[in-house]
């Protein structure tokens, strides 16, 4: 087996216990296992980023290209911004209820989507563009899964008392960290969109051509937008934009992998086989 | 009636609505409707092109006249510019539409073609104050080169170039990276197929006539290609030569190439007799079988040839003047929302 493997099965194996950790622990409350489950992914995003760099040096190609690897850049940048947060503050232990698991799943799901390393590149990907567009992608999907995760924990503390729901901080402070979180995915969701235009310029010569893709990115991007008028023009709090985050995410999900990568969109034009 | 108008175009509730209603046409536009449909049936109809514009008469309406009565501050300028691009987004399209040409022209190698005569475009599109006098100068296609490099990136293919008139030609290579641009017409790659050189002989082995066929690439289901004569659609016979007033029959040409040597192979040939307007019928065929590069065929009273093969490439020309617009608002609304967060996470944190 090659070592690239060795690396992601163990982050998903760690990723595995991370996920168990956050769930038994908050079935058993026990606080213990939420560090169990934060130093869990935080090994598990030590083989991760290891896999990710065998990957890269092994041809010099970027590993960001199939639905595999686009799913375990999402996923690094998920934990990444999840660990940042979780060191950085310490406020929100139980926050890897829902994004480790995701995580977890996902980044499962990638290993058996795994094709071997692409030996060339594609022309049209071939661009300076696709750096900022695939860092703005993944970086949105990271925030708004975070923020989704404090939607998360503002509905377990409204609805439960003592115990954990006691260690979260106040609902209004939970419900501001995922509102910057859901702001900072849709700034980096309108990276991507930006990028993706001036992609497609440099490649076909127009900005926007209600491709399937570009259609599932403004879907994203159009579901944050609405969060951030119901909150802004419409003074909505709490409760509601907890579960408006949680289901945005399944949305967010979908036309990020499930349905983009199913058809095929991208330059049809090449006819012959070189 | 007008102060009624105002109040509805100026309602947050109005672009609460017309956001709803974008998104939810947007996840038809992807799951009920696919690809062309959808465009046919959403993306490209007035109606769906009524909401986007309403949307933005909404912004300037309900969000300028708001914002603008309010102290200047980090976060309303972000909001400004933000809401600012949508306009000027808008703008450009407007613009761009009156003013623009697309359109996509088709060369074989060595072929050239005026750029200002629209019979040169398979498609072409303009808008209504475009001046087809700008469109000056020819279009030639010098060369398609395979396994062009660049700086030791494959760039697969890329096409040698030549656009304009007189001394202001401009001469170039494009790949699917890099376009060329001349007096504002941006040439892009599109795509590329093989055109082959059908010659006729008569019996004693004269050249009777010769032309460049051509060849549609389709794919199998094996992941193959055939490159044959027809449409885009399946495999079709034309009617030989199709440039005489008399055709001779109706041909059909498959050309399988050599995996040794580029444009090298060998070419199936399939002669039915001439039925009205070139239709081919559906009998057995006069004559089939297939001759290497070079060779002749007996095709009854005629010897065929496939003297040589050539590529053909397709080009998209570009004339957008309103492109810098939107693309430049494209920036100034992401600037828009970085300023606004930066602004409202300094709020949260005094």
């Amino acid at each position: 087996m090659k070592a690239e493997l060795v690396c992601f099965w163990i982050a998903v194996g760690l990723y595995g216990v991370s996920t168990f950790s956050y769930i038994f622990g908050l079935i058993a409350r026990q606080e213990k296992l939420f560090t169990v489950g934060l130093y869990g992914a935080l090994a598990g995003f030590i083989p991760h980023t290891i896999a990710i760099g065998l990957r890269w040096s092994e041809t010099g190609i970027s590993p960001f290209i199939s639905i595999s690897e686009s799913i375990t850049l999402g996923t690094f940048m998920a934990v990444l911004i999840f660990l940042i947060f979780q060191f950085s503050t310490k406020k929100v232990r139980p926050l890897g209820v829902l994004v480790m698991p995701v995580v977890f799943v996902l980044i499962g799901w990638a290993g058996t989507l795994m094709k071997e390393i692409a030996t060339t590149l594609a022309p049209a990907l071939q661009s300076a563009w696709i750096w900022v567009h695939i860092i703005g992608a993944s970086a949105g999907f990271g925030s708004v899964l975070v923020a989704a995760a404090f939607g998360l924990m503002y509905l377990l503390k409204e609805r439960s008392s003592g115990g954990i729901a006691n260690k979260l901080p106040e609902l209004q402070t939970l419900d501001n960290l995922s509102y910057r979180f859901i702001a900072g995915g849709f700034i980096m969701y309108g990276l991507m969109i930006v990028s993706g235009a001036f992609w497609s310029n440099q490649v076909k010569g127009n900005y926007w051509n209600w491709d399937p893709v570009e259609v599932w990115s403004l879907i994203s991007w159009l579901i944050y937008g609405i969060y951030l008028h119901l909150r802004i023009t419409f003074g909505w709090r709490g409760r509601k934009l907890a579960w408006y985050a949680l289901i945005a995410l399944i949305a967010m999900i979908i036309s990020y992998w499930g349905i983009p990568f199913s058809v095929e969109t991208f330059h049809k034009g090449f006819r012959i086989e070189h | 009636m007008i102060r009624n108008i105002y109040k509805f175009l100026s309602s947050v509730k109005l672009a609460m609505a017309l956001l709803v209603v974008i998104l939810s046409c947007c996840v038809v536009g992807v799951t009920i409707y696919r690809g062309v449909e959808a465009g046919t049936h959403i993306f490209s109809t007035f109606w769906f092109n009524g909401l986007l514009v309403m949307l933005v008469v909404n912004v300037c309406f309900c969000f300028f006249p708001r914002i603008l009565n309010r102290k200047l501050t980090l976060i309303s300028l972000g909001m400004i510019l933000f809401h600012l691009s949508f306009v000027a987004i808008l703008g450009g399209i407007v613009f761009n539409s009156l003013f623009h040409f697309a359109g996509l022209i088709r060369l074989t190698e060595g072929e050239t073609l005026p750029s200002g005569d629209l019979q040169s475009y398979d498609f072409a599109e303009q808008g209504r104050f475009f001046d087809i006098g700008k469109l000056r100068g020819d279009t030639t296609l010098i060369k398609m080169h395979v396994g062009h490099r660049v700086d030791g990136a494959d760039k697969k293919v890329a096409y040698e170039i030549s656009v304009g008139e007189g001394e202001a030609k401009k001469q170039g290579i494009i790949f699917i990276t890099k376009h060329l641009e001349y007096r504002g017409f941006r040439y892009f790659c599109d795509r590329e197929g093989y055109a082959v050189l059908i010659v006729l002989y008569d019996k004693m082995g004269r050249e009777l006539y010769g032309g460049y066929y051509p060849l549609q690439s389709l794919r199998q289901e094996d992941g193959s290609y055939l490159y044959t004569t027809g449409t885009k659609d399946g495999p079709g016979s034309i009617a030989y030569p199709y440039d005489r007033p008399q055709p001779l029959f109706s041909l059909q040409v498959a050309y399988r190439p050599s995996k040794i040597s580029e444009r090298g192979g060998e070419a199936f040939f399939q002669v039915w007799p001439l039925t009205h307007e070139g239709e081919r019928p559906e009998a057995k065929p006069l004559a089939e079988g297939k001759a290497a590069l070079g060779e002749m065929f007996d095709a009854g009273d005629y010897y065929l040839s496939l003297k040589e093969v050539r590529y053909w490439t397709a080009m998209f020309v570009r004339y957008d003047p309103g492109l810098p617009i939107v693309l430049a608002s494209l920036w100034v609304g992401f600037g828009g929302m970085v300023i606004t967060f930066i602004g409202r996470m300094r709020r949260m944190r005094n």
